[in-house]
C-alpha cells in the first residue's frame, strides 16, 4: 500500500473515532423526526391520562439516545426534564454499575462469600457476590408488593419490620435452596450488595460511593439515592434521576463500560451483567436475569421475551413501568418512566414502536 | 368426646375452625401485628419523596399515593418538610433529609 493512502485511512479512522457522539453538560442533540412511526409511538406511549382511574398506559417520560446524541424526548403529568424521577427497580441495575467500579478497583471478586464483607449473613455461609446479583441466594423471600401485603417481604422491609435496616431483615430470612442454583427475584438480595459494599469500599467512602465512582463521572448532576436508618443505600428501590441522567448509565453500558476514553467499568463485569444466569428457566420472570440486568435472550426453547427488538437488548425494569432499554447493535438508548398501575403496558409493544421509528439499520 | 361431636356437628365444626384460625393467627403474629403500619408508612414515606425529591404539586403527590385503604390525620410540614400520616389506627412519619439522602421513614 502506497504510504500515502495508509495515511489517508488512519486519518479516516481517527476521524470516526471522534465522530463518536458523548454528552458533555448537555445530550447533544439529533435533528428531530417526525412522520406515522413517531405517531404510532406517540399514540401507544401517551394516550389521555386519566388521574381517577389511574388505568392504563401511563407514561411520565420517553427518551430515545441514538448514536449518543438526544433524538427524541417527551414528558406527561407532572414529570418534567428536570423531574429525579424514581426509579423503583432499576434502583438494582444501578447498585451493580457502581458495584462495577469497586470490582474495577479489584475490591471484590464474583465467587467472594457475601458475609466476608457482611457477617451478619452467617445463617447462609455459602451465597457468593455472584449469587445475589443473579438473584439466587438461596433466601426465602416473598416479592409481591400490592396483592399479597402480608406475606410481602419486600413491603415489610420497606415500610414495616424491616425498614430501619433492610439488609439485616433480609439475612434473617431462611434458606429454601442451595445459592447459586435456583432464580427468585428478590428485592433483598440487592440491599445485601447494597450493605456489602460498605464493607468493600469502606465506610468513609460509602455514604458519596455512587457519585464519587459513578454519577460525577458520568455528568450527572442530581441524582437522589434514599438510605435505611443505617445510612445503606436502598439499592432496591430508592435512586431517583432525571430522565437525561439514567440515558446517560445507558449509554455508558451499551458502550460497554466506556465513557470517553476511560474504562469506567471492566469490560468483564459488562459481560458478566449480559450474561444469562443459567439455572434461570424460561418464563420465571418477565426478561431474562443476568447480573443485576434484564436480557432479551432465548432460553431452554422458550422465544426471547421482546420478540420485536434484537436479542442483544438489556434492560433495567422498575416497580410500575420504569424502565432503561439498552440496544447496542442500534446505538439506542431508551428511558420510559411511568405510572403505570395496571398491567396493560407491554414492553415489547414500545420497542417495536421505538425500533420503527428509530432504528438505523434494519433489524437482524 | 365421641359424643359430643356426634351431638352438637356444627359447633364442633365451629371449634374446629376457630382454633385453626387461632393458630393461623399465632403463627403469622409477627406479620398481623405490623401489618396495620403498611398504609400510614407506605403513605409518608412516598408523600415526601413525591413531595420533596421529585418535586411535584402537593395536589398530585395525593393522588399519586392514594390506595385502596383509608387514611387519616395526613400533615404535612414545609418548612420541616417532615409528613406524618394515620391509618387502620397507626401513625407513621417521614421527612427529607437532604438532597443526596432524599426522604426516610422514621423508625
Amino acid at each position: 500500500m502506497p504510504k500515502g493512502l495508509s495515511l489517508i485511512l488512519l486519518l479516516l479512522l481517527s476521524l470516526t473515532a471522534h465522530a463518536e457522539n458523548w454528552p458533555a453538560e448537555q445530550w447533544p442533540t439529533a435533528p428531530a423526526i417526525n412522520g406515522p412511526a413517531l405517531q404510532a409511538l406517540e399514540n401507544y406511549a401517551f394516550p389521555p391520562r386519566d388521574e381517577s382511574t389511574r388505568q392504563g398506559i401511563r407514561t411520565d417520560a420517553l427518551l430515545v439516545i441514538r448514536d449518543g446524541q438526544l433524538i427524541y424526548e417527551h414528558y406527561a403529568g407532572s414529570t418534567t426534564a428536570e423531574t429525579p424521577h424514581l426509579t423503583w427497580s432499576i434502583s438494582k441495575s444501578l447498585m451493580a454499575t457502581v458495584l462495577g467500579v469497586a470490582y474495577g478497583e479489584g475490591l471484590f471478586k464474583l465467587q467472594d462469600p457475601v458475609q466476608t464483607f457482611y457477617p451478619p449473613l452467617k445463617n447462609h455461609p455459602d451465597t457468593r457476590m455472584a449469587d445475589l446479583l443473579h438473584w439466587a441466594s438461596g433466601i426465602d423471600w416473598q416479592e409481591d408488593y400490592e396483592y399479597a401485603p402480608l406475606k410481602s417481604s419486600v413491603v415489610a422491609m420497606l415500610y414495616t419490620r424491616g425498614h430501619g435496616d433492610m439488609a439485616a431483615f433480609t439475612a434473617g430470612h431462611d434458606r429454601y435452596a442451595a445459592p447459586g442454583q435456583a432464580f427468585r427475584y428478590s428485592s433483598g438480595d440487592s440491599n445485601l450488595l447494597s450493605a456489602a459494599l460498605k464493607t468493600i469500599v469502606g465506610p468513609k467512602r460509602y455514604a458519596d460511593y455512587p457519585w464519587t465512582a459513578l454519577f460525577e463521572p458520568l455528568g450527572i448532576r442530581h441524582a437522589v439515592w434514599e438510605t435505611d436508618a443505617t445510612g445503606t443505600f436502598v439499592a432496591s428501590s430508592y435512586a431517583y434521576l432525571t430522565a437525561r441522567d439514567l440515558a446517560r448509565i445507558g449509554l455508558l453500558m451499551a458502550r460497554d463500560g466506556r465513557w470517553g476514553d476511560q474504562q469506567l467499568l471492566p469490560k468483564d463485569w459488562v459481560a458478566f451483567n449480559r450474561e444469562p444466569f443459567e439455572h434461570y428457566r424460561a418464563n420465571q420472570d418477565e426478561a431474562v436475569p443476568g447480573g443485576h440486568w434484564w436480557l432479551n435472550r432465548a432460553v431452554d426453547s422458550a422465544a426471547r421475551p421482546w420478540p420485536d427488538a434484537p436479542a442483544d437488548t438489556f434492560a433495567a425494569l422498575g416497580h410500575w413501568g420504569q424502565a432503561m432499554y439498552v440496544i447496542p447493535s442500534q446505538n439506542l438508548v431508551i428511558v420510559r418512566y411511568g405510572d403505570d398501575r395496571d398491567g396493560s403496558y407491554r414492553h415489547n409493544e414500545l420497542l417495536k414502536f421505538v425500533l420503527k421509528a428509530f432504528a438505523g439499520k434494519v433489524q437482524p | 368426646m365421641s359424643g359430643f361431636v356426634r351431638r352438637r356437628p356444627f359447633s364442633s365444626l365451629l371449634l374446629i375452625l376457630l382454633l385453626a384460625l387461632l393458630g393461623w393467627v399465632w403463627h403469622e403474629r409477627v406479620a398481623l401485628w405490623a401489618f396495620p403500619d403498611i398504609i400510614s408508612a407506605y403513605t409518608a414515606k412516598e408523600y415526601c419523596s413525591c413531595r420533596y425529591v421529585m418535586n411535584n404539586d402537593a395536589e398530585y403527590c395525593r393522588g399519586y399515593v392514594k390506595q385502596w385503604l383509608p387514611t387519616s390525620g395526613f400533615n404535612d410540614d414545609p418548612a420541616s418538610k417532615r409528613i406524618t400520616v394515620s391509618g387502620m389506627g397507626r401513625s407513621n412519619s417521614a421527612a427529607w433529609l437532604g438532597e443526596r439522602q432524599g426522604c426516610r421513614l422514621n423508625p
